[in-house]
């Protein structure tokens, strides 16, 4: 805001920046409610204990695998390399970073520490953040291509396409999300999974029926969308590119889908933020994605406090990063 | 070029419309028939049946030799031979004015992007507007766009020509230039068939006139008969009214 317009504002509203006090005094007033509520149940907020579930440190030791005494250690560029020896035996050990708790002679049992090399480690929040990232992008894009279809096949004259897609639309408007991840995890997921195992191969993991859940019931949503869309371009565009000779399909991948799609943005990325959020369900069947991870570390780690609103700020912190983008893609695709 | 014989065609939603009834016309090659009639009479119906953008009920319709009506016609191929022009331009708004007339080129004639835009801009800089290939419809004046929809529509190299009131969406200052393209292709010996109600153009350069009313041919002929001596009096009053 530049000067002029900061002066025109306070002309204009001569309040403006009592109501922003306001605003940031409400603000400290509810952490400040809050923090004094924890204080008298005596919590402990331990912030500092929350970094190692994104990444940590590990030590890794590097054991002996027969008996014998260690015949040699050779040093290379910082790494070493311990060779044990036995009668008619002998066994190399990389060691990087070259810590070593032995020295050239010891006598070594099968199963002692050679050495040691620290390593990097993705906590388990980190592991839920990527999973929910994955499937919540899986999801989306299966439901783009199915509710495109189904958007089609919506406004199709043949009754068959038409009633498939409006039964499909209105059996997954009409139910719970969660009761439809049960059915494709339980029902789905027993049935496929048991046949697929009568045949001997391999069964799909409940990964799969999560993105499946997810993927049909944004969809659904998503056809609506699309039909909307299809149905607010205006009749002339269709019969200009008919008249041109355009198949239908022609007519619609030029000419009325571009702009359809266009328009159906803005209602797409909210229909996309909700998917991330819904995402959280996909715990109950097994995949540990972010609400589930932080569920785990918090019987861990015994701070439930700190560990919930953290994650609830990496959804945000997804949501938001979508948000932009698409915001961004609307922009991008704005005709003058 | 065109036959048109017996063609009835009732819509019944959202009510009960006759729009065309018993329709017999023909149009041969580089002629330039106008069509003209009250609102409500059918001329939309009829233009808009001769490509088939309107089924008819019964009847038949020919173009260059093909029967439009039979439904084993790819009604695509009659369609790419049939420009057809709109009172509402109905241009592409998110595509630019070359791309307007670039597209079907490419897309149903199967041109390379080169040789389309080759077409479209000298048909852009026959119809005056070259000078705007490069931006979108919504930033043309009316008679622009329409002018760039004649350009969009040629670029097929039709055969024949529809316009259905190209300039009745327009403000006055603007009918000139459209008007203006329309008596040049006119000239050059396309066939077409024009709705509309400037009178002017239709004495100047229409070789027939068809007058419609209540979805049926009241009365055809050449300019000067149509003008000087109506035979029908419904034909009489429609003139007395708009003249
Ligand atoms: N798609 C449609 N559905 C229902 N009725 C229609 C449809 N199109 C046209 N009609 C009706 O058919 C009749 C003829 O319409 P048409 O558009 O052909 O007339 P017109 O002569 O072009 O009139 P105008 O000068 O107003 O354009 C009108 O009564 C109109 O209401
Ligand atoms: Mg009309």
């Amino acid at each position: 805001m530049g000067a002029a317009a900061k002066s025109a504002l306070l002309k204009k509203n001569p309040t403006y920046f009592l109501w922003v006090g306001v605003f940031f005094l409400i603000l400290t007033l509810v952490v400040g409610l809050l923090y004094y509520a924890t204080q008298k149940i005596d919590y402990v907020w331990r912030w500092y204990r929350i970094p190692q579930y994104f990444v940590f440190y590990d030590d890794v030791e590097i054991r002996a695998e027969i008996e014998g005494t260690v015949k040699r250690i050779t040093r290379k560029n910082g790494d070493a390399e311990v060779t044990v020896a036995d009668v008619g035996e002998e066994e190399s050990y990389h060691v990087p970073g070259g810590e070593i708790r032995v020295s050239e002679g010891d006598f070594i049992f099968s199963g002692d520490v050679l050495g040691s090399f620290g390593k990097w480690r993705v906590g388990i929040l980190l592991q839920g953040l990527w999973l929910t990232l994955k499937v919540s992008f899986i999801a989306i894009l299966f439901g783009i291509v199915i509710g495109l279809f189904a958007g089609l096949a919506r406004i199709s004259k043949n009754p068959a396409l038409k009633w498939s897609a409006i039964s499909y639309i209105e059996l997954i408007r009409g139910s719970p999300l969660l009761v439809q991840i049960f059915i494709w995890y339980f029902v789905l997921g027993t049935l496929v999974n048991t046949l697929l195992r009568q045949q001997g191969i391999p069964l799909i993991p409940p990964l799969w029926f999560g993105v499946a859940a997810l993927a049909t019931f944004t969809g659904a949503y998503v056809a609506e969308m699309v039909r909307a869309g299809i149905q607010s371009i205006s009749r002339g565009q269709t019969e200009a590119s008919r008249s041109l000779g355009m198949t239908y399909v022609q007519s619609m991948v030029h000419v009325i889908l571009p702009q359809a799609l266009r328009r159906i943005i803005p209602p797409l990325a909210g229909q996309f933020i909700s998917l991330i959020k819904d995402s959280s369900l996909l715990g109950i069947i097994a995949i540990r994605e972010l609400t589930k991870a932080t569920r785990e570390v918090v019987t861990t780690s015994l701070q439930p406090f700190e560990l919930w609103f953290v994650c609830a700020l990496l959804y945000l912190v997804l949501t938001f990063s979508l948000s932009m983008l698409l915001q961004y893609v609307e922009r991008r695709t704005l005709y003058q | 070029m065109i036959e048109v014989r017996n063609v009835y065609k009732t819509f019944l939603l959202p009510y009960k419309v006759r729009a065309l009834v018993d329709i017999s016309a023909s149009v041969e090659p580089g002629e330039v028939v106008v069509v003209i009639g009250p609102s409500g009479s059918g001329k939309s119906t009829f233009l808009r049946a001769l490509n088939r953008l309107e089924t008819p009920d019964s009847g038949h319709i020919w173009i260059d030799g093909i029967d439009v009506m039979n439904p084993k016609t790819d009604i695509n191929k009659v369609r790419a031979e049939v420009g057809m022009v709109f009172q509402n331009f109905n241009l592409f708004p998110h595509k630019t004015v070359l791309e307007n007339v670039t597209l079907a080129q490419v897309v149903v004639r199967k041109r390379s992007k080169k040789e389309a835009k080759n077409t479209a801009m000298a048909l852009l800089e026959k119809v005056g507007i070259k000078e705007k290939a490069q931006v979108y419809p919504d930033q043309l004046s009316g008679g622009q766009q329409q002018r760039v929809a004649i350009a969009r529509a040629l670029a097929m190299n039709p055969k024949v020509m529809l316009f259905d009131e190209p300039t009745s969406a327009l403000d006055p200052e603007m009918i000139g230039e459209v008007l203006d393209v329309m008596k040049t292709l006119a000239r050059e010996g396309m066939t077409m068939v024009v709705v509309t109600h400037e009178m002017g153009f239709a004495r100047e350069v229409a070789d027939r006139v068809i007058f419609m009313d209540d979805g049926a041919v009241v009365e055809t002929g050449t300019p000067e008969h149509f003008f000087k001596n109506p035979i029908h009096d419904r034909t009489k009053l429609f003139l007395s009214q708009i003249l």
